[in-house]
């Protein structure tokens, strides 16, 4: 259904819908992470005027583009979310918590309206958000008559700041932070060098905080740029700057008597955003140049080996210049791969932004009390598994909120405090990220679950469960520990569907939960997809290769260390017995040497275990090929590569080995 | 060939701005998106008219604007500023701070066009 198209255009600008759609991302996102600012001003006499800009003119252009391309459902309620900020702006209104709740709503239903016309689906009403919205604005008296603008910066000194840009210089001063005037002068030389008034403006931005940016008339006709920076870097990093056209002094504040007449603040105060330096690229497009990337990995992997061939035949000198070469061209293609890598790379922190919303949401509608606890917002992710990880997170928040969290009643009755809280924790290891998502709870009662999971036929015998078990147990499909899955909980995915796109992603979920006072998830995924360093190893004359960031060790087993409990080999690994899988046995493969063998060590805590094989082959920079056909799925492998001699190797679904035990 | 500099901080709205302006002969756009890359971009190479937002961060279009007129060298550049339904900046106002045109968002290709070739030929 594509109601809503206002074919005022003829659809003249039908053609920008996808360029609309994303720049409307763009704008949402920003929205959001304003909003949370906002939040901790609800009820204060003064609002951030920055803040408030921003968002303005986040609902402002969000409107503005959705008039062009006819979309007007979203243009509608950007405007009158727009009304309502600016009644805000002109301080007719003080910012309530129902103000506020109104703009979170709208903004939701924002994001519903640009998903659902993006996707053809049915748009959501959006009368009872725009008659909200109205009725805060309908008390004020008419609109005041336009604030005048002032004059901006005067054509022979630095503007006078406004209270904002005062606020900004005494929070520098406290910092004790310097404070330098910073001039820059464009010339055609400099442009064709790219350093231009955005680049310069990103650059200060980088050592320190911007207080104000503003263009002067040169006496000679041309024109200069004034910045006034504070910053706690000493004058070395802008002599090195001179060369490109920057001058600097320490800043003299103008003295109060010039700037009495000229006091009125500017109707739009000098907000300073990162310049826009940033290109938008189709996620397609990455993945080709990625598998470009692949291309040459392979290519490179097979030059190698057929080098190795010719290394008796070639004279030594000879050979060494080749070999140096060929570990250049290495190097270069590591930096290459780790280049476009990190192309495809975004902050955690949008995705985190998300999460406050939620968050902030379910405590309202469930009547709870909760702190979200953020930390490494900086941690970089792929976009693509950022975007396939948002759902399962959000179940992950939405069960920690209204499964674990108890309501504030309940809380102080068992001695805690009223408030919950939910941390949500991004960190990076090598190649791994890992997100933990903790609460402070009631905890998972094991108990509880094997009833339920008994009840449902999912569990047979009688051992209590443990943490890796009641994972199992949750995750399988169609479980759920109430009778009816509640709107908040139920909505969207499930547990099954949460493992399973972990899993889908080469990571691993993990359950700690102690009753009573908690439970944590650990999401552990790879940083990248597509290339990834192995391990290959060969076991019943086949090979196989491990993904090596799980890899934790890798060992000689000796044959005394092995002991044999009901049929199950275990393995005596720095003084703890460890599940020994062999791994050739656990593909109905024929093992070809009695000896013991080697063995690597993946997992963590009670899941860890020991893989035998027969032999190591190497580490390699392997590019993944998805095995898409589920007629050629087997538990325990996860994808296929393809080495250098153009042979196909299977790769090992760690987390499916680990599981089987 | 005409010389037409776009500033718009969204970049969507910019791109739809140029696709209007190739229904007129002869037209080169650069484009900005911030009022102080205008102002450099005016400074490094003289544009015939200017197609100016408002609402853009660092610099409000009404600054970029008043600067611009300020300058004796771009007293007679033709700007056409842009605004969009329920912007409170009136036209009168526009106008008064030396816009030479004014349209409102969304607006048609047909309608911008018009508008920028009689500017120009004016």
């Amino acid at each position: 259904m594509i109601t809503g198209v206002a074919e005022s255009n003829d659809g003249m600008f039908a053609e920008f819908l996808d360029d609309f759609f994303a720049e409307c991302e763009e704008h949402l996102t920003s929205i959001r992470r304003t909003l949370l600012a906002l939040e901790p001003s609800i009820a204060q006499p003064r609002l951030s005027r920055d803040l408030l800009n921003e968002l303005f003119r986040g609902f402002h252009s969000l409107k503005g583009l959705a008039g062009m391309v006819g979309v007007a459902e979203v243009e509608q309620l950007a405007h009158h979310l727009e009304s309502y900020l600016r009644a805000l702006q002109q301080e007719q209104l003080r910012l309530t918590a129902e103000g506020f709740d109104a703009l979170i709503v709208g903004t939701q239903l924002l994001e519903q309206l640009v998903v659902a016309r993006r996707t053809h689906a049915a748009l959501p009403p959006t009368e009872p958000a725009l008659a909200r919205l109205a009725a805060l604005v309908t008390e004020l008296a008419p609109p005041l008559a336009p604030t005048t603008i002032s004059a901006a910066s005067s054509s022979a000194s630095v503007a006078p700041f406004s209270s904002e840009e005062q606020a900004k210089l005494a929070a520098a001063s406290t910092r004790g932070d310097q404070v330098w005037l910073v001039t820059f002068i464009p010339t055609p030389e400099l442009a064709k060098r790219d350093i231009n008034v955005n680049n310069i403006r990103g650059r200060l931005q980088q050592i320190g905080a911007l207080i104000s940016a503003a263009p002067r008339i040169l006496s000679a006709g041309g024109v200069a740029f004034d910045f006034v920076v504070a910053s706690h870097t000493d004058e070395t990093t802008f002599a090195a700057w001179q060369q490109d056209g920057l001058t600097y002094a320490p800043y003299q504040p103008v003295a109060p008597a010039h700037t009495i007449l000229e006091i009125s603040p500017p109707l739009a105060p000098a907000m300073m955003i990162a310049p826009s330096n940033v290109v938008r690229v189709d996620l397609s497009r990455l993945d080709e140049l990625m598998q470009l990337v692949g291309a040459l990995v392979v290519s490179r992997s097979r030059l190698t080996d057929q080098l190795a061939a010719l290394e008796p035949l070639v004279p030594v000198a000879e050979w060494r210049v080749l070999q140096e070469t060929t570990l250049a061209l290495e190097r270069q293609l590591r930096d290459l791969r780790t280049g476009v890598m990190r192309v495809r790379m975004v902050p955690i922190s949008d995705l985190f932004a998300r999460m406050q919303f939620v968050v902030r949401d379910l405590a309202r509608d469930l009547h709870k009390q909760i702190t979200l606890d953020l930390h490494g917002q900086d941690t970089e992710i792929d976009k693509f598994v950022v975007e396939r990880m948002l759902d399962p997170l959000l179940h992950l928040i939405r069960n920690a909120v209204s499964h674990g969290l108890e309501t504030p009643e309940q809380r102080l009755a068992c001695g805690k405090p009223s408030a919950g809280v939910i941390k949500l924790r991004a960190t990076t290891t090598g190649d791994l990220v890992t997100i933990n998502i903790e609460d402070d709870g009631r905890g998972i009662d094991p108990q509880q679950i094997e009833s339920r999971a008994r009840a449902l036929g999912l569990l047979a015998g009688d051992a209590l469960l443990d943490p890796a078990q009641i994972l199992h147990v949750l995750c399988a499909p169609g479980f759920s520990t109430r009778e009816q899955a509640d709107h908040i909980s139920g909505r969207g995915v499930g547990m099954d569907v949460v493992a399973k796109t972990v899993r889908e992603l080469g990571g691993t979920l993990m359950l700690e939960t102690q009753a009573g006072s908690g439970t944590r998830f650990t999401v552990q995924l790879p940083l990248t997809l597509a290339i990834m360093d192995a391990l290959i190893v060969q076991a019943g004359g086949q090979t196989f290769a491990v993904p090596l960031p799980v890899v934790r060790e890798v060992i000689r087993i000796q044959p005394e260390r092995i002991s044999v409990i009901e049929q199950n080999e275990l393995l005596l690994y720095r003084g703890q017995p460890l599940p020994l899988i062999r791994l050739a046995r656990r593909f109905g493969l024929v093992e070809t040497t009695q000896d013991a063998g080697f063995a690597f060590i993946i997992g963590s805590g009670r899941t860890t275990v020991g893989v035998a094989v027969e032999r190591f082959l190497g580490k390699r920079e392997i590019v993944v090929r998805p095995l898409n056909d589920p007629l050629t799925h087997v538990a325990g492998i996860a994808a296929a590569t393809e080495l250098g001699d153009g042979s196909v190797v299977l790769i090992l679904d760690t987390p499916a080995l680990m599981r089987s035990i | 060939m005409h010389s037409i500099l776009v500033v718009d901080d969204s970049a969507t709205m910019r791109r739809m701005v140029i696709a209007s302006l190739r229904l007129l002969p002869n037209i080169h756009c650069s484009e900005a998106s911030t009022g102080l890359e205008a102002i450099e971009r005016l400074a490094l190479a003289p544009v015939d008219l200017l197609i100016l937002d408002l609402n853009m961060p660092d610099m409000h279009g009404i600054e970029v604007l008043q600067f611009v007129r300020r300058h004796e060298r771009y007293q007679a550049l033709p700007v056409l500023v842009l605004t969009t339904r329920g912007d409170h900046e009136s036209r009168a106002m526009m106008l008064a701070a030396g816009a030479s045109q004014y349209i409102t968002k969304p607006f048609t290709p047909q309608l911008l066009a018009a508008e920028v070739s009689m500017l120009l030929d004016g």
